[in-house]
């Protein structure tokens, strides 16, 4: 049986100083993960005292348009996501993302600070802001932190966030001229579809040549990392001399390079390197319609 | 435990009410206000059973604390009916014979209901993704799906 207090921050001072002031406090957003485990008696749901609501902090529900950036409120909902012009206008992977988590009820109700936050393997908003290089804004009574996302997480359903402190932002910075993304994802079905794995790829191409590769899958490590060895086999190359199946293949090595031989392994291994393949290809097509 | 006061309205009724840090908005709509056409399913967000139109939207829900709500409005699938006479979505699902067991209905009239409240002129897909999270094992999808283009019809008629 789990049992905490519950407690409400009505202002995100509030809510800094109950972090600050006291031992084991979950936050709690949109709920989405946090009653399902708590419900489920999880072992990450157990350990804590009390349960901060957040979900009425109205100043974290924002997307943000500033001069290097786009900043997204921890608050923002998944739908925001899918709705926002701003997003679907420089960063249409990331509304693409945000369409295939859970259902309609869990969009309306999940945020992107809890999906950072849970920093579940198979969450699908990480490998898209990995790929588009995004930091994490912490504030705490004593002061202020930014972190790159792949530094801020420490593995499965594990972050780098201390106690005290509270994301509050996710910063993406725009990406130049050039510049193409793509977002795969395969699940058991098509509704409230957990990630079996899903891809984000960010590359620039420039003059056939493909520059700056990000490769980010999900589900396929302990957490969404990106997979460097592979993006060193097209970084430099010219688009005409890349040949997707064979980078998929890569992908897959890299990945068993991560995490051995699994369960999962043998058809891990065939579904990534076809993910890998349809995003290469899906980027290619779209530079050469833009020629 | 302690105890959290709380101001909702549900279907047009305020009510003040003291909660548990547990006590989720189905367990406050079915135990203390008995409006029990919202069903428990699964109790994690996978059917969809117990969806809600919450501050205008859809939710589960199981998925909310009622602690969390302090002064939302709350419509259930008791609030569709104005002065005795069905919500068109409900007209509908009877025409289309959408409805069998009917477990699933009041969850897919709240899912309906906040897409046509945004969306008067919803396409079938749209229609689909906004029913993606309710689960149905009888009737099967396409009865509902008929009902919502058709009740999406009439309100626009009237």
């Amino acid at each position: 049986m789990i049992d905490y207090e519950f407690l409400k921050a009505h202002s995100l001072d509030e809510a800094l100083e109950c972090l600050d002031s006291r031992e084991g406090v979950k936050l709690i957003a949109g709920g989405t993960d946090v009653l399902v485990d708590i419900r489920k008696e999880n072992a990450r749901a157990k350990g804590f005292k009390y349960l901060l609501d957040v979900s009425g902090l109205r100043e974290l529900k924002f997307i943000e348009e500033r001069c290097d950036c786009v900043a997204i409120g921890a608050l923002s909902t998944h739908t925001m996501l899918v709705e926002s012009p701003v997003i679907n206008k420089y960063f249409p992977l990331l509304a693409s993302a945000a369409k295939t988590i859970g259902s309609t009820q869990i969009r309306n109700r999940g945020t992107v600070g809890g999906n950072v936050n849970n920093a579940s393997p198979a969450a699908d908003l990480l490998p898209p802001l990995i790929a588009l290089g995004a930091h994490v804004k912490l504030l705490s009574l004593k002061g202020e932190r930014n972190l790159p996302l792949d530094e801020f997480l420490a593995g499965p359903y594990r972050t780098n966030r201390q106690s005290g402190e509270m994301m509050t932002e996710v910063c993406v910075p725009f990406l130049g001229e050039g510049y193409f993304t793509d977002f795969q994802k395969i699940g058991r079905r098509k509704a409230m579809n957990i990630a079996r794995l899903n891809l984000a790829v960010v590359l620039k191409i420039d003059g056939e040549t493909v520059f700056d590769p990000r490769i980010v899958p999900g589900a396929a490590t302990a957490y969404p990392i990106r997979f460097s060895k592979t993006e060193g086999t097209i970084a430099g190359k010219r688009v005409s001399e890349i040949d997707p199946a064979k980078i998929g293949e890569t992908a897959s090595e890299e990945m068993i390079s991560a995490t051995g031989i699994r369960w999962s392994t043998p058809y891990k291994r065939i579904a990534l390197a076809s993910l890998v393949k349809k995003a290469l290809e899906t980027i290619f097509a779209e530079a050469k319609a833009n020629e | 435990m302690n105890n959290i006061k709380v101001t909702i309205t549900v279907n047009g009724t305020r009510h003040c009410l003291k909660v548990g840090p547990k006590e989720r908005l189905l367990d406050t709509l079915r135990e203390r206000l008995h409006l029990t056409g919202t069903k428990e399913g699964c109790g994690v967000g996978e059917c969809g059973a117990c969806t809600v139109i919450l501050d205008g939207e859809a939710v589960h829900s199981c998925m909310v604390l009622t602690a969390q709500i302090d002064g939302s409005e709350v419509l259930t699938v008791e609030g569709l009916e104005v002065d005795g006479r069905l919500h068109p979505l409900q007209e509908a699902f009877i025409k289309h014979h959408a409805v069998q067991c009917g477990f699933c209905t009041p969850g897919m009239l709240m899912s309906a209901k906040a897409l046509l409240d945004k969306n008067p002129n919803p396409t079938r897909e749209e229609i689909k993704t906004a029913i993606e999270g309710n689960l149905c094992r009888c009737t099967g999808y396409e009865q509902i799906i008929e009902a919502i283009e058709s009740a999406a019809k009439s309100l626009k008629a009237n």
